[in-house]
């Protein structure tokens, strides 16, 4: 009992130091960065929302490592977990008694929509918030429902691998197309001169590549957890 | 006003990873653990960071408990491969060993789903380490033989308990490091 208030009493006192802190974050924080791509960062990348502006242009190179370390963690996944060549949905997804009723049937209800907004996510990345990241994860969210709803549902595991491989690929091709138009690696294929509906085209073709690989690595990952064991 | 709402929900938000720590029931767990990070994503919001707020709804609030809940429909479940093919135990049942009774008085006192099968195939250690069975039932003259894996908790909790029965011999198998 001692104990448990000792750490309690440590909880809050940690609580209020952490406000505290927030409250003179404020005071410290230096506003140069965020005034220079307020006033120069449409113009210069072409994209409404500034962290697409910022993740798919002046610092694409660590959204190619983000994208790269996914790569690496789903390959790791795949050498370690045990997994066949086209994936069951494995039987005690059947079990009625560990999936409740009322989640399948809302689930069958939401499925579409959630793909909906996850694709419309991806699309308008660079008009409002989300992005490849985010509307990949809301993909894979509905790709995985389907494994509650749907229990004859076979999966080919291996083409999954090779098309993520693929699109890293080509995220890596596309995003260092820049050097032989405009001069230097990793930034908008067009020119700002050509205006905003031209650099969309690239920011929308990034968004695409990063959302389907996103998608497709959480996927995945979670069949060879499904496999792993009986 | 905006920040008094932002205390609440950071208040809100420790009451329920304290609950996380002090909860007992995995399910329920898990659910804090949504609601926790869906509290998270509301401060993003406030903080005017929508897009951290939508990465931190999906991941966190929709793909991980699907994976967790997953992992844990697996661990209610015990697997015993029986080799003398006595077949399934259910409770209307009239035992013919010893051990049934244990095993299903076992898994009903810790809240597990007992699953005994009898048509696998291949050797003890590799069923074990590679089929994910929990126990396997053999027989030698009077007394029943329990083979379990040496670091399982279960087998632990087993071993303590059978001191009792002078009929059922618990046996373990150590888990292999074929892999390094």
């Amino acid at each position: 009992m001692i104990r448990r208030i000792i750490g309690l009493s440590l909880l809050i006192g940690l609580f209020f130091f952490m406000v505290e802190a927030m409250n003179e974050f404020g005071v410290l924080y230096n506003d140069e960065a965020r005034l220079y791509f307020q006033t120069n960062g449409f113009l210069e990348t072409g994209s409404l929302n500034l962290v697409t502006g910022i993740y798919l242009d002046y610092r694409l190179l660590d959204t190619l490592f983000e994208a790269g370390i996914l790569l690496v963690a789903v390959s790791g996944v795949s050498w370690i977990a045990q997994h066949d060549h086209i994936e069951h949905n494995p039987l005690f997804m059947l079990d009625r008694f560990k999936i409740p009723e009322l989640f399948v049937s809302i689930a069958r209800v939401l499925y579409p929509i959630v793909l909906l907004f996850g694709i419309y996510v991806v699309f308008n990345g660079h008009l409002a918030p989300g992005g490849g990241f985010q509307g990949g994860s809301i993909l894979a969210t509905a790709l995985l429902i389907l494994y509650y709803i749907d229990l004859n549902k076979k999966t080919n595991l291996t083409r999954i691998f090779f098309i993520e491989k693929v699109l890293y690929l080509l995220l890596l091709l596309i995003s260092s197309l820049s050097f032989f138009t405009r001069g230097f690696l990793f930034t908008n294929v067009v020119s700002p001169d050509m205006g905003v509906a031209w650099q969309s085209v690239f920011l929308i073709t990034l968004n695409v590549l990063i959302g389907a690989k996103v998608a497709l690595g959480l996927t995945a990952i979670f069949i060879a957890f499904l496999k792993e064991g009986r | 006003m905006n920040e008094l709402i932002a205390l609440g929900f950071q208040l809100f938000m420790l009451v329920t990873a304290i609950a996380v720590v002090f909860q007992k029931n995995n399910f329920t767990v898990i659910i804090l653990m949504s609601v926790y990070s869906l509290i998270a994503a509301t401060l993003y919001m406030f903080n005017q960071a929508p897009d951290v707020a939508i990465a931190e709804v999906a991941i966190n609030a929709a793909i991980i408990p699907l994976i967790y809940v997953i992992a844990i429909s697996r661990q209610r479940e015990i697997i015993v491969y029986d080799t003398l093919h006595h077949g399934d135990i259910t409770p209307g049942k009239v035992f013919e060993g010893e051990i049934y009774t244990y095993l299903y008085t076992f898994s009903k006192k810790n809240k597990l789903r007992l699953n005994v099968c009898s048509d696998l195939e291949g050797d003890d250690a590799t069923l074990i380490r590679e089929m994910n069975v929990d126990f396997i039932i053999t027989k030698e003259e009077e007394t029943y033989v329990l083979k379990g894996k040496s670091h399982h908790m279960l087998m632990k909790k087993m071993v303590k308990e059978l001191k009792q029965h002078p009929h059922i011999r618990t046996e373990l198998i150590e888990e292999g490091h074929d892999l390094d």
